[in-house]
């Protein structure tokens, strides 16, 4: 049974307004399916904001009904003008300014700009990126947040201890915009411990190889579980976790996930299972990984299509991929898409990269992604990627051969216009 | 054959009645369901190529995307929504999925659905009762 504060009951009598009133009754109703005695209080939120897709389902063209149908599940229309917490914006569904050129749409692009625009009256900072770290967004440990983006979230609550749950679209809007959620899951830190516990016996050397891994224990952790690396994992930067937990988050449902010796909650085993046994215990090799890669290998075919930067690539990460660049043109008929942030690409004009990539024949692009926008060539007989995530969601919506590499393998790709088999190590 | 009824913990509330698809191995988030036509698209998934719309969906949780929630969202505003879920345990992402899809569900059941209920099963969740009713086996009458 669910109890609610008197303010909160204020709020759902309608004292501070429909808008309100309606996220809060959702987040209500959402508390009651999950079982919650109570809410807490949410002060960041990482949400998906533009004209995505999947708003397509609401046929009007009124804004207003659109935002209160697809993100408040509320009949009765209103205004959203204000948020209770800081707020800022996940992957939309184009680049803002080079739309054109991905071959979006002309009346999505001006209606994407119609809901920016909405929800940044309203508040929003624009950030446009999935990595909401790299742009500002840092709970600390115990914080409660919500975020739209399923390896965000693992990576805030593994290596801060930030406390969020995997809980979605229209959950994490209603509680940016009433301020709660409901303090159950993640948000209950005696929740958080360990129940799985994956022994590593090889050291991850590149970020390849980190999100392999993810893609296998993502692949191996049962619903509900929460997995703990062991072993000896090497020195790994954000870089190299980013892509393991957007593996992790895509073949599994894992919204924390502890490396013993390296996150806050597990500074050794014991204290990681919270001095319980695991429930299961299992092996990864250097074998299980090669075998991951092979899903999505192949041998020299042609590129057509290659894309970096999922999940965004901060600043070094669009610097390495300059320096590969630097003095090369990419292959006539090969397209080559490397995905930031505004605020990274900022950085890069001002560095000299952006350039650098351009006078290759590349294109340095912000604020979505091929799986978010949506815009890959249908026709290509193959697609490169560095990122797993990418791959395993966009092959069963595509007759392409789809191949999977390191950022130097799909570069060369992009150059030489052909894939070539790669495995690593 | 004799009525079974599990009881559990209604978690949304009306009654429906279909045929259940039930699989351990949930549904991925994103490139799971083709929002277009109810079809699951998930490479491997047991319901690969088979529509929710009308089913009873037994499923262990949600895995994938945190936009879980959003493609059943969709459905149901395209007239492709399952007839109800039946979760053992709630999770964040199915959690939100209940609410925005407005169909009965039930959890916490007495007994393993995964043992009790086969895909093709004709069964009834009553959401305010917080039970579900196996009323016809699959090929049985």
């Amino acid at each position: 049974m669910i109890r609610l504060t008197d303010p909160e009951k204020s709020v759902l009598d309608g004292k501070e307004g429909p808008l309100k009133k309606r996220a809060l009754q959702f987040i209500v109703d959402y508390a009651r399916v999950l079982g919650a005695e109570r809410l807490c209080d949410v002060t960041r939120a990482h949400l998906f904001a533009g004209a995505h897709h999947y708003m397509d389902a609401c046929l009007s063209d009124d804004i207003d009904e659109v935002i209160s149908e697809m993100l408040l599940c509320s009949p009765e229309v209103v205004n959203l003008d204000c948020f209770a917490c800081y707020a800022q914006s996940d992957v939309g569904p184009m680049d803002p300014v080079k739309w054109d050129i991905l071959g979006i749409p002309r009346e999505r692009s001006a209606k994407n700009r119609s809901i920016l625009e909405k929800f940044t009256k309203a508040g929003l900072f624009p950030a446009a990126t999935c990595t909401p770290y790299l742009s500002g967004f840092l709970p600390r440990r115990g914080e409660h947040y919500v975020s739209t983006e399923s390896h965000a979230v693992v990576l805030m609550n593994s290596l801060w201890g930030a406390c969020a749950n995997a809980d979605g679209i229209e959950a994490a809007f209603c509680s940016a915009v009433c301020g709660k959620t409901p303090f159950w899951g993640n948000h209950v830190m005696s929740n958080r411990k360990g129940t799985h516990h994956f022994r590593v016996e090889f050291t991850p050397e590149t970020v390849m190889e980190w999100d392999l891994l993810g893609y296998v224990t993502g692949s191996r952790t049962p619903t509900h579980s929460i997995p703990v690396l062991s072993g000896d994992l090497g020195d790994p930067g954000v870089v190299e976790l980013k892509s393991c937990f957007a593996s992790m988050a895509t073949t599994g449902g894992a919204e924390l996930c502890h490396i013993a010796g390296i996150t806050p909650e597990a500074p050794d085993l014991d204290q990681a299972f919270g001095g319980k046994a695991s429930l299961a215990e299992e092996i990864i090799t250097f074998r299980d990984i090669q075998a991951a890669a092979e899903l999505f290998a192949g041998s020299g075919t042609a590129v057509e299509y290659v894309s970096l930067g999922c999940p965004h690539y901060s600043i070094d990460q669009v610097r390495d991929a300059a320096v590969i660049l630097e003095g090369r043109k990419v292959n006539r008929g090969t397209e080559l898409w490397i995905w930031t942030s505004p605020a990274v690409k900022d950085m890069s004009d001002r560095a000299g990269y952006t350039s650098t990539i351009e006078l290759s024949g590349a294109q340095l692009v912000t604020s979505s992604c091929p799986l978010v926008c949506e815009a890959w060539p249908r026709e290509a007989s193959s697609l490169a990627f560095d990122s797993l995530k990418q791959a395993h969601y966009i092959r069963p919506q595509t007759r392409s051969a789809v191949y999977f590499g390191s950022m130097a393998d799909c570069i060369e790709a992009a150059v030489t216009g052909k894939w070539e088999r790669r495995s690593p190590r | 054959m004799k009525k079974i009824v599990i009881n559990g913990r209604g978690v949304w509330g009306g009654v429906s009645e279909g045929p259940a698809m039930v699989s351990r191995e949930t549904i991925q988030g994103w490139s799971g369901l083709d929002e277009e036509t109810g079809t699951v698209i998930e490479k491997g998934h047991p319901f690969e190529g088979l529509s929710i719309k009308g089913a009873v969906l037994v499923l262990s949780g949600g895995k994938g995307s945190n936009g879980w929630s959003s493609h059943f969202h969709a459905a149901r505003l395209k007239g492709l929504a399952p007839a109800g879920f039946v979760f053992p345990k709630m999770d964040s992402r199915t959690g939100v999925a209940v609410v925005v899809t407005k169909v009965p569900a039930v959890t916490d059941l007495e007994e393993d659905p995964f043992e009790a209920v086969r895909t093709g099963d004709w069964v009834r969740i009553d959401g305010d009762q917080g039970t579900l009713e196996i009323i016809r086996k699959d090929g049985s009458e």
